[in-house]
């Protein structure tokens, strides 16, 4: 409720052109406006796509901050206002792909710009690098996956203040690092898919305070010793030796990233690294085999080590540290509940826990229950049945979910692809904290609505490939607070059915191969926030699902959805992927 | 209303609102004047002037008060604003944090 009338005010402001009319007249007023004002004017407008280059003019003497990023419409004409923005601090222009080298040339008058986004505009070459090398104020500099060549990185070491450079994506070669050492004041470098090679990493050296670098997909399989060092991404890189060297000054890492990354025979397992501040470490799909490091990282709090090659045997290395352990990733892993059971009473923090596409069976979930602090479980593809028989002939066979009631945080429990029946979710009816359910089996029917209707917490449902029948939805009472409810491969429901259900549930969206609805208040919401959320919900929406046709249902189920993302890109000729995102949400809701 | 009970609120043009004290502590800023510590004027006399604030605005921002009261107790209305007064009026509730 705090300023209420601000947002009242910023509301009434951007209702329409019309009223933006009734305001933009009062020049000396705006010209008064505090910055900050200005800075949400100004987003509002964007994020309700009513601002026009020409209103820009207006915003030139308040605003410091200004953030267009996904904006496919801003091009020269747009830049040509903003050279004009005096007190501009931050400006961000990533994604806007009609952005061209020479558009960029007014931002050379921005004398107290200090940070700059230019990620992925992929006109912007090497010409438009120059322009920028006028705005010596500035510290935080992206061009990722911009036309940028090597020689184009070599300017960059005019710009002495800068702290943070983003050229992920870019062709660096170890000869225009080397050109880079001047910039003494690095603090975060980002090299992902560079040129870079072991020569390139000597460098690396020459960067006093760097505390960031990421050198994922590149060549580097030697690191020396950083001394200042804090978070690393090596992920898919061929590592021999990481961080060695100089036993006095050793890199204070906290967050480590290895995934993928294939390790030397020689390597000696983080023998050199200083563990005593690491709290993240991404192992996940990597060609560890010797895990016996992990017993000395007494600090981790994250831990990723799915599609590795851990094994039941290496998981007590995990209970030693398991303390302050929160997320632990075991899925695509040989672990089964034996291993489970080794952990039990070693994690009393542990807040996500993944064996997806592992064999742990129901045996599991009863040492899951007693880890206190729980509040996701990832069961999916697993060996779960519901339902553990006990040894004797006269006893009755146990609903081993229900073990999980304990759990007093559990939120969001995934049972995808087990072999769960209905009668062992039973028990799912008195969870009192889930907020998030899946299930996918084609044995699910009506009957597994019932359980959920009294989850008093219940936001998301997701049951898919059941026999769910129309009246089953029609006589189903959702929990008042559901909001989304996913029932793609729910085969035997209609068209009008789930229509009729989304009529007489407006505020929950509901998901299907036939109709994709969208709660009509949830539209109005998103528009009036600011871009930012609304571009990653319409990536994150466009992320979990794939347009498909009804009559293509047979296909989809051949692919996995990376391969129909890949799929989607290549029918559509050439068309930026950037421009689609902004489309297909639209499509859908159709 | 009874003296004690009430605020006087004065625009920068000199024009003077009398209005409840419970509507003008919906704003945080007059809250923080009426109820701070030490005898300010403020305090004493139950008036508090606006230089930058003109007639047109805190008569406004008045009826906001009222309406916010009105809102918070239950009684959910559209409060308009002409978009006219929307810059002013921003920068006004922006001052007096409300």
């Amino acid at each position: 409720m705090e300023n209420q009338l601000v947002e009242l005010c910023l509301q009434a402001a951007s209702v329409s052109r019309d009223s933006i009319e009734k305001w933009r007249r009062q020049r000396r007023t705006l010209e008064r406006l505090p910055s900050q004002l200005a800075d949400s004017l100004l987003r509002r407008l964007i994020s309700r796509r009513i601002l026009f280059p020409s209103l820009l003019e207006l915003f030139k003497h308040s605003v410091e901050e200004l953030d267009l990023r996904g904006e496919s419409s801003v091009d020269a004409e747009w830049i040509a206002y903003i050279g004009a923005f005096r007190y501009l601090r931050s400006l961000n222009l990533s994604d806007c792909r009609r952005l061209t080298t020479s558009a960029l040339w007014p931002i050379a008058g921005l004398e107290r710009l200090r940070e700059l986004d230019l990620s992925r505009c992929s006109k912007v070459t090497d010409a438009g690098i120059r322009h920028l090398l006028t705005i010596t104020t500035l510290e935080k500099l992206s061009i990722s996956e911009t036309g940028v060549s090597a020689n184009g990185v070599m300017l960059l070491s005019s710009l002495r203040n800068l702290s943070v450079l983003d050229l992920g994506g870019l062709p660096v070669t170890d000869l225009a690092l080397s050109s880079l050492q001047v910039l003494t004041k690095l603090q975060y470098l980002d090299l992902w898919g560079s040129k870079i090679t072991d020569k390139g990493a000597a460098f690396l050296q020459m960067f006093p305070k760097l505390s960031f670098l990421n050198l994922a997909w590149t060549n580097v399989t030697k690191l020396p010793n950083l001394s200042s060092l804090e978070c690393l991404n090596m992920s898919n890189c061929t590592i021999n030796t990481l961080l060695e060297g100089d036993n006095n000054n050793k890199a204070p890492l906290t967050k480590l990233i290895v995934s993928g990354a294939t390790f030397g025979d020689e390597f000696e397992a983080f023998h050199y690294i200083e563990t005593t501040f690491l709290t993240f470490l991404d192992v996940s799909n990597s060609s560890l085999h010797r895990f016996y490091f992990l017993s000395h990282i007494n600090a981790l709090e994250h831990l990723d080590l799915s599609r590795s090659m851990i094994g039941d045997d290496s998981l007590e290395l995990i209970a030693c540290i398991g303390v302050n352990l929160k997320y632990l990733n075991l899925s695509h892993t040989r672990v089964s509940s034996a291993g489970v059971k080794t952990l039990t009473g070693h994690v009393p923090n542990l807040e996500f826990l993944s064996v997806s596409h592992t064999s742990v069976d129901d045996v599991a979930i009863s040492y899951m229950s007693m880890m206190p602090s729980v509040k996701v479980i990832d069961l999916s593809s697993t060996n779960i049945k519901g339902v553990i028989h006990q040894v004797g002939p006269e006893s009755d066979p146990v609903l081993s979910l229900s073990a999980l009631q304990n759990l007093q945080h559990l939120g969001r429990l995934n049972l995808v692809d087990t072999q769960v029946t209905e009668a062992a979710l039973y028990p799912l009816e008195n969870f009192q904290e889930l907020r998030e359910l899946s299930l996918k089996s084609v044995s699910l029917t009506d009957i597994s609505f019932n359980y959920t209707s009294s989850m008093p917490k219940l936001t998301n449902l997701r049951i898919h490939d059941g026999v769910l029948t129309n009246s089953g939805l029609n006589s189903y009472k959702p929990p008042s607070t559901l909001r989304m409810m996913d029932l793609r491969g729910c085969w035997l429901l209609t068209e009008d059915a789930i229509l009729s259900f989304c009529k007489t549930h407006p505020h929950i969206e509901v998901r299907h191969e036939l109709v994709h609805i969208y709660p009509s208040k949830q539209i109005v919401s998103n528009s009036a926030s600011s871009s930012r959320s609304t571009l990653k919900a319409s990536q994150a929406k466009q992320k979990q699902e794939v347009p498909v046709l009804p009559c293509f249902l047979d296909q989809r189920l051949k692919y996995s959805r990376e391969e129909l993302l890949a799929l989607q890109y290549s029918s559509v000729s050439r068309a930026p992927p950037h421009d689609r995102d902004v489309v297909l949400p639209n499509t859908q809701s159709d | 209303m009874r003296k004690e009970e009430t605020v006087k609120l004065i625009s920068a043009e000199g024009f003077e609102f009398v209005i409840h004290k419970d509507a003008a502590m919906v704003s945080q800023t007059i809250r923080n004047m009426l109820t701070s510590p030490g005898s300010f004027a403020e305090t004493e006399h139950g008036e508090v002037t606006f230089p930058e604030i003109s007639t047109t605005i805190l008569e406004k921002i008045c009826k906001y008060f009222y309406w916010n009261l009105q809102y918070a107790s239950g009684k959910q209305t559209e409060f308009h604003i002409e978009p006219e007064l929307v810059l002013e009026l921003m920068m006004a509730a922006n001052y007096l944090h409300t």
